[in-house]
């Protein structure tokens, strides 16, 4: 960073942004991401697709979001953990992202489901109008069944 | 910073930078750049392969998407069946630049269409995901924790910043876009354009109604307001 900050010292003078890198090198042995060879031609998330067995849950079931404890990451938002809402749409299927993350190459896929949360309860002090709703994506191991 | 339309001209070569000083982040940028480069993890010609998808990317491929779907019940229906065939119809292809799609877009593309009851608006509340390749880059407020948390909380105080009232027997139904889905806004035909061709009504399809936060309008055809107050002294005077 130091030799990119002293070719513009004294301004870019008219100069454009250029990286000059002294060689390029030889990428053979870079470890890489596995989709250059698996999902070329199918996607993200379709190559995981068939490898998740029978989606758990329905069109229109009513399921609730558990409160699971997370240590590192998810994406699971806190606004909709303990709430209960519908299956509007069941997804696809694709490794949670807890363990995505990680990029353990044997992560199991699961599916994903898009959940309708009603705005009215899903948040305290809702004076807004009755009929909205919210949807989020939610993977299979936060959902349980309602009631 | 006005929304870029197609350029054809290299802006390399063409945008004189703002400000003269090299900014701490294009040093970062350029000597990352460089050490992958030496590094042998990409070359020069893919990192100007990608970077050239970056910047051709635009809302125009979905404004007419929805103006095809408007004017076609069945291109309508395949949109709805089949996202990325429908995707393809305008001129994206969301494998590219990669064969899998990218990192970050994914290759879950749906169509949110509007009803009569329904409004939909996009949001990802975690970060800012976006359907790029076929809307092109998202604009800076929707990268905002100002939209993304006040959306999913009071979305029709967010819309109406936007100029957008709705009546409230409309459900409006916020899609935040968490994971792996991407998503886009149909929005419904305004009246007015009866017998209006497919590049009329892709005119009227702005960026903002296909995330959501506008309604497509007969004579608007940009997010921005040109609807100024003319000068009380013009300089002419």
């Amino acid at each position: 960073m130091a030799e990119v900050r002293q070719r513009y010292a004294g301004g870019m003078a008219g100069k454009t942004l250029a990286a000059e890198p002294r060689f390029a090198g030889d990428g053979s042995q870079v470890r890489r991401n596995s989709h250059i060879v698996h999902a070329v031609g199918k996607g993200d998330p379709q190559v995981y697709a068939g490898r998740a067995g029978p989606p758990r849950f329905r069109v229109g079931d009513a399921v609730t979001v558990r409160e699971l404890p997370v240590l590192f990451y998810t994406r699971t938002p806190e606004y909709v953990r303990g709430a209960t809402g519908h299956v509007a749409v069941v997804a696809y299927e694709s490794p949670a992202p807890e363990d995505e993350t990680w990029d353990h190459p044997d992560a199991t896929p699961e599916w994903f489901y898009v959940v309708s949360f009603a705005m009215a309860e899903l948040w305290h002090g809702h004076t807004g109008a009755a009929a909205d709703t919210l949807r989020t994506e939610i993977p299979e191991r936060w959902l349980e069944p309602a009631g | 910073m006005a929304d870029h339309q197609g350029h054809d001209h290299d802006h390399d070569r063409t945008v004189k930078p703002m400000v003269d000083e090299i900014t701490d982040f294009e040093v970062l940028e350029i000597a990352l750049r460089e050490l992958c480069i030496e590094k042998g993890i990409f070359t020069a010609e893919e990192h100007r392969r990608f970077t050239e998808f970056a910047e051709q990317i635009g809302p125009a491929p979905a404004a007419r998407l929805v103006a095809r779907a408007w004017l076609d019940p069945g291109f309508k229906a395949l949109a709805i069946a089949e996202p990325l065939t429908a995707s393809r119809e305008v001129g994206v292809d969301w494998l590219e630049p990669t064969g899998f799609g990218t990192p970050s877009d994914f290759t879950a593309f749906q169509i949110l269409v509007d009803t009569p009851t329904v409004h939909h608006v996009i949001v990802c509340a975690l970060c800012s995901c976006y359907p790029r390749p076929i809307l092109g880059n998202s604009p800076e407020w929707y990268r905002t924790p100002n939209y993304r948390r006040r959306l999913v909380r009071y979305p029709r105080q967010v819309l109406s910043e936007f100029g957008l009232y709705l009546p409230e027997d409309i459900e409006v139904r916020v899609q935040d876009s968490n994971q792996k889905n991407r998503f886009m806004v149909m929005p419904m035909r305004p009246d007015g354009t009866d017998d209006w061709t497919e590049d009329q009504l892709t005119e009227i399809v702005t960026r903002d109604c296909l995330i959501g936060v506008a309604l497509p309008r007969v004579g608007v055809t940009a997010n921005v307001v040109v609807d100024t107050r003319p000068a009380m002294h013009p300089s002419g005077e």
